[in-house]
């Protein structure tokens, strides 16, 4: 089933010189997880802001072609009505924080009073998301005196709590220690299990290879590469596109070491396997 | 982090009344004086809300708000006794300055007053949590905007604060003199601006992202997560203090 569907969208911010998103067609799958790459400029927080209607609504620019969300035209819809489709989560955990609750737990009401909901249903949601992101022991605290990684985990439980269907992160993980990477990771691994289609920006490929179905390389504001995530990280021109690919991948590329789709590795597991496979138990 | 608030958490009567009731009763408090300008009635105002003070167990927390416009005070009653209009009776002289009994009473009558309006603001902003006083108000009709930048400043005002800290370890730490006399402190504040406004700016404008993702402008009608918890008998109690204040007005016009 399509979940989203983008035709020939291109956006040029106001006072920039070249479009940000040249001409993008696209189409993602309910339950998909995309991992989208790409270099500074590639376009990557230009597609987020679109999926979720900031761009045209909050940015004003030139904005040509169309996003359908479940046959919902974000040109059509407001920001708020989007908000229960499409969640985004940015960069920097702390300007997430609305900064109007002085607890955790009011912190993950703030967007369900915003959009109505009665007291109980409320309730029920915010203990669910409190437990699948652990934050259940820093309920009272006050969500400015979170470590980044609970506050973006924060971040996504708020998110989560207002059940889109769509999940955009724009590198949630960028500004955070390998630990709390680690959180988030582990946190959007259960949107994952929840079946909602997650659209990720991030470097971290070796963290994409193992969530990611598929993979979006974005660059100069144009698709890339868009394909399943072994397919992209098995071609053979990665370097000339100023890509790299997952540790695992290099490695089995350097022995050249392919499996039976005639593609590498991408998670450690596969590696391990084929390994063995070809030079038994006892390697190394 | 700290929050911007004064509110002190105790168990009282006073912390039991919901703030809407408190509310009302400061507008009737403050405003009662000023439309019956008597100096008995406005000390009997200031004694009652001394009392609800001493009931709430916050009058502590008063006193340095106090101390600091007994300095103005003072002022009014040495320029109004000595320079007041209606001046004729002479009190005492002190240093060949005469002072007048007009002039003194005059100056009490502003004073206690003043004194009356810092009280009853006080003992709302004592003894109501912040939070709930501006959620209250929302329920009851004010914009919820005006709400979200009541809340937003008790909070990101500390958080700029902390943020300027920053920056300015950064700038020591490149040898830039932050400490010693004011004019050195007067100094290492200008740079300090730039970086601290444009960095707030930047995170307003991701903040205000953050906010829209959330529905902040959604059309639908906004719930409330908490429920208010108003006492019993506060509708009567809220009804007693504008009648009161109907009272005052009949009495001013009246008389």
């Amino acid at each position: 089933m399509k979940k989203i569907t983008i035709n020939n969208l291109s956006y040029k911010y106001s006072l920039a010189e070249n479009k940000a998103l040249n001409n993008i067609s696209l189409e993602v799958e309910k339950g998909d997880f995309i991992g989208v790459v790409g270099p500074n400029k590639a376009g990557k927080s230009t597609l987020c802001k679109s999926l979720v209607g900031l761009i045209p609504h909050f940015y004003k620019g030139e904005f040509e072609g169309e996003i359908l969300i479940d046959n919902l035209n974000t040109l059509n819809s407001s920001i708020a009505e989007l908000s229960l489709k499409v969640g985004l989560v940015f960069q920097n955990p702390f300007n997430q924080i609305s900064g109007a609750k002085l607890s955790v737990y009011d912190e993950l009401a703030f967007g369900l009073e915003n959009n109505g909901l009665g007291r109980e249903e409320m309730i029920t949601r915010i203990d669910k998301y409190l437990n699948l992101m652990d934050l259940n022991e820093v309920k009272d605290n006050n969500p400015f005196e979170l470590s980044g990684g609970q506050m973006q985990k924060l971040a996504i439980a708020s998110i989560m709590a207002l059940k889109p269907d769509v999940f955009v992160l724009d590198e949630p993980t960028s500004q955070l220690d390998p630990q709390g990477t680690e959180e988030v990771f582990k946190a959007v691994s259960r949107l994952r299990e929840e079946n909602l289609t997650v659209i990720l920006v991030s470097q971290k490929l070796n963290k994409l290879a193992d969530y990611a179905n598929k993979i979006l390389f974005l660059n100069q504001g144009e698709i890339a590469a868009y394909d399943n995530t072994a397919a992209v990280f098995s071609r053979n021109d990665l370097e000339q596109m100023g890509m790299g690919a997952p540790i695992y991948t290099e490695i089995a590329r350097e022995l050249g070491l392919k499996n039976e789709k005639n593609q590498y590795p991408i998670r450690k597991s596969e590696l391990k396997e084929m390994l063995v496979a070809k030079y038994g138990k006892n390697i190394g | 982090m700290r929050s911007l608030s004064l509110y002190v958490k105790r168990d009282s009567l006073i912390h039991k009344i919901d703030p809407f009731t408190k509310i009302i009763y400061v507008f009737v408090s403050v405003i009662s004086p000023f439309i019956l300008p008597t100096l008995i009635f406005s000390t009997s105002l200031t004694l009652i809300n001394l009392l609800f003070l001493l009931l709430g167990r916050v009058v502590k927390k008063v006193l340095p708000i106090i101390s600091f416009v007994f300095i103005i005070i003072l002022t009014i009653f040495i320029i109004q006794g000595m320079f007041y209009d209606a001046n004729q009776t002479e009190l005492f002289s002190l240093f060949n300055l005469n002072f007048y009994v007009e002039g003194i009473l005059y100056a009490a009558r502003i004073s206690v007053r003043a004194i009356n309006v810092l009280l009853a603001f006080s003992l709302l902003i004592l003894t109501t949590p912040p939070t709930e006083m501006i959620e209250s108000l929302v329920r009851r009709g004010m914009p919820a905007k005006l709400g979200y930048i009541m809340h937003s400043v008790l909070q990101i005002i500390p958080m700029m604060s902390s943020n300027a800290s920053i920056i300015m370890d950064a700038q020591r730490a490149r040898g830039m003199e932050t400490e010693g006399s004011l004019w050195v402190r007067i100094k290492a504040f200008i740079p300090l601006i730039g970086p601290l406004v444009m960095s707030s700016l930047v995170n307003t404008h991701e903040r205000s992202i953050a906010l829209e993702v959330r529905g902040f402008s959604a059309a639908t009608q906004k719930t409330f997560l908490h429920q208010e918890k108003v006492p019993g008998g506060m509708k009567q109690l809220r009804i007693f203090f504008l009648l009161f204040l109907a009272a005052v007005l009949a009495w001013r016009l009246v008389l």
